[in-house]
């Protein structure tokens, strides 16, 4: 993931991004545009001129072997991996135009806008109602009962209102995996946010909550401008407009999803594709 | 539950094992004889594990009781060595504060009271401090300075007792006898607390003995909450500032709440230190069996007051110093439950776990 490239020849997306959107995307305007996006943890390179354009109201994958980089561009979409010392992003990440990278951003607006989902279903130890409320209280100040509407909605979208509307005040660490999950959606999308950003988000769940979550991203598209991670393909051919696939910390290759499971124009992506490695 | 773990992990020692009865048979000359001796080996070896396995049981058995039966002996013993006061004066002993051994007149109030008081001022500054330490340790620091910072820490608590009351008395005491008068003039005015810090600047006494304390415990509440604190799953800190959380509102909203249990755990571990602790104590408290509304006079506590007196303790004198160590037990012991009681209370409360 460091180390050099070496041998392997690698040919960029970047020219064909930079020259015209791929045919997918046409019709949507960019949501995201990642520009030379580079990323080091500590002395080590693991993003190499990244640039990538996340349609609006698409469901963009990103898909690529362990360690190739796919979660680290994510966790830069909405800067959360600021929290951690020696992290560093540079190049351009554009959110309708305006670089998010900058420290004048505002990382309050950002994090509304841009929510996410982790691979493993984090509920905070509160109740079912507080997990949801908890984000909104901290960016708005809303009664009680539109608060309660908020939750309500929330829960709704997220396709787990009718499971928990009896249980509301229950700890939320009561929930099963599947539930768990939706919920930690829920509580992304009770911000309102533009974009969600989904980080493997079914890789700890069993195939019929997976297919619940599926399910559930699929309908949120209408809404959201949704970037998912995932390490299974099949998943990633099933619920995305777009496929990116990445290689050792560079973006090799982007396009319909269609496209790039049928006819890669790149032989690693072909490769990983058909199970040749990774 | 450990119980239970012990049962599956040694639930299955009647099974055969293949790979060893073959590799014995392999060696042997006939097959049905070396078949013959493994099995016999094998019915041995069963035998053997489950007596070993008994043996063994018994033995952790054994270790734990031995607990009880020591902390059973001393408090009996305590409470029989000191049955001439506490029958002899009954209530008086707890609801008087004069300790007199001339006319054998003992009350355990003044060193009770001052055996609380001191350790809830050491609660009252060591909780926050060592919460603002581990969060610090865990969350912010940078990578470089935490290892060299955790361990000063550490060393804080293999200071010995005495030390810390040489210190507090030699360096300590004077600082305090600066800083009392500014205490009073400032804090001393205030409408309620003010009496609290309102009187001579002796620089030995209850405010003094809490600081110190304070200082003692500290070590051994943010070790603990340090270790609890890095045992969050780094993904529901990341999904709390994903939200747009606050490094202050995931510490005290998310952090705390879902550590909460061993936090708790952790404090009263240095509760109960700070109750028992009698070396510091004795060198800052000023040993006087007095109660006083102000923090900066001097006090005694039960630990202190044995330590002081047992050396010229006989008869009465001596019962009354037993019955002290029983009240200290009784004491520990109450905290400790109503730490208890609380913690469960909460954990009921919110419906969680």
């Amino acid at each position: 993931m460091s180390s050099d490239p070496g041998p392997i020849r690698i040919e960029l997306a970047r020219s064909r991004q930079g020259v015209a959107p791929a045919a997918g995307a046409a019709a949507a305007p960019a949501k995201f545009a990642v520009r030379g996006l580079d990323f080091h943890y500590g002395d080590t390179q693991v993003l190499h001129e990244v640039s990538l354009d996340i349609p609006l109201h698409r469901v963009t994958a990103i898909i690529g072997p362990s360690g190739c980089g796919k979660s680290t561009l994510l966790r830069v979409l909405n800067r959360i991996y600021s929290i951690y010392p020696r992290l560093r992003a540079s190049g351009e990440v554009l959110l309708d135009g305006e670089n998010v990278l900058d420290r004048a951003y505002a990382l309050n607006r950002l994090r509304s806008k841009v929510g996410m989902v982790f691979q493993k279903p984090v509920p905070f130890p509160l109740s079912i109602h507080d997990n949801i409320a908890w984000g909104i209280r901290h960016h708005e100040r809303l009664s009680r009962p539109e608060l309660q509407a908020r939750v309500e909605q929330a829960l709704r979208r997220a396709a787990l209102w009718d499971e928990v509307k009896d249980k509301l005040q229950r700890s939320a660490l009561g929930l099963s995996g599947g539930q768990q999950q939706r919920l930690c959606i829920a509580r992304a999308i009770a911000l309102r946010p533009e974009v969600l950003l989904l980080d493997e988000p079914t890789s700890a769940l069993d195939p019929v909550a997976t297919a619940r979550i599926e399910q559930l991203i699929e309908e949120l598209k209408g809404d959201y401008t949704l970037v998912m991670v995932t390490h299974n393909m099949q998943q990633a051919a099933r619920v995305s407009d777009r496929t990116a696939f990445m290689y050792m910390g560079r973006l090799v290759e982007v396009d319909a999803t269609e496209t790039i499971f049928t006819s890669p124009s790149n032989r690693h992506t072909e490769d990983y594709i058909t199970g040749r490695f990774g | 539950m450990s119980g239970d773990r012990a049962n599956m992990r040694y639930g299955h020692r009647g099974d055969p094992v293949p790979g060893r009865r073959v590799a014995r048979a392999d060696g042997a000359a006939s097959p049905p004889a070396a078949s013959a001796v493994a099995t016999c080996s094998h019915e041995r070896r069963a035998r053997a594990d489950t007596r070993n396995d008994r043996w063994f049981r018994g033995l952790l058995q054994a270790c734990a009781l031995l607990v009880l039966a020591v902390l059973l002996g001393a408090a009996l013993s305590t409470a029989w060595g000191g049955r001439e006061v506490l029958l002899g004066q009954g209530w008086r002993f707890l609801g008087s504060a004069q300790w007199d051994p001339v006319t054998n007149n003992y009350g355990a109030l003044a060193p009770v009271f001052g055996t609380l008081v001191t350790s809830l001022i050491a609660l009252l500054l060591a909780v926050p401090l060592a919460f603002g330490i581990a969060l610090f340790l865990t969350r912010t620091a940078p990578p470089w300075l935490r290892g060299p910072l955790g361990t000063a820490v550490e060393l804080l608590a293999s200071i010995p007792s005495i030390i810390y009351g040489m210190w507090g008395l030699f360096a300590f005491v004077p600082f305090m006898a600066r800083v009392e008068p500014w205490l009073s003039a400032s804090l001393g005015r205030l409408p309620l607390i003010g009496c609290w810090f309102q009187g001579p600047p002796l620089g030995l006494g209850l405010l003094t003995a809490g600081i110190v304390l304070a200082v003692m415990i500290l070590p051994f509440i943010s070790a603990v909450m340090r270790e609890v604190f890095q045992a969050v799953p780094a993904q529901l800190i990341e999904a709390a500032h994903a939200l747009g959380a606050t490094t202050w509102e995931v510490a005290w909203q998310i952090v705390l709440p879902y550590t909460r249990a061993a936090v708790i755990g952790g404090i009263f571990l240095g509760l109960g230190r700070a109750l028992g602790e009698t070396m510091a104590v004795t060198f800052v408290l000023g040993n006087s069996y007095a109660i006083s509304g102000s923090l900066l006079m001097p006090g005694t506590s039960i630990a202190s007051s044995i330590a002081n007196e047992f050396n010229e303790a006989v008869g009465t004198h001596r019962s009354a110093l037993l019955a002290l160590a029983f009240l200290l037990f009784v004491v520990t012991f109450a905290v400790l439950l109503a730490a208890r009681l609380l913690l469960r209370r909460m954990t009921r409360r919110e419906g969680l776990r």
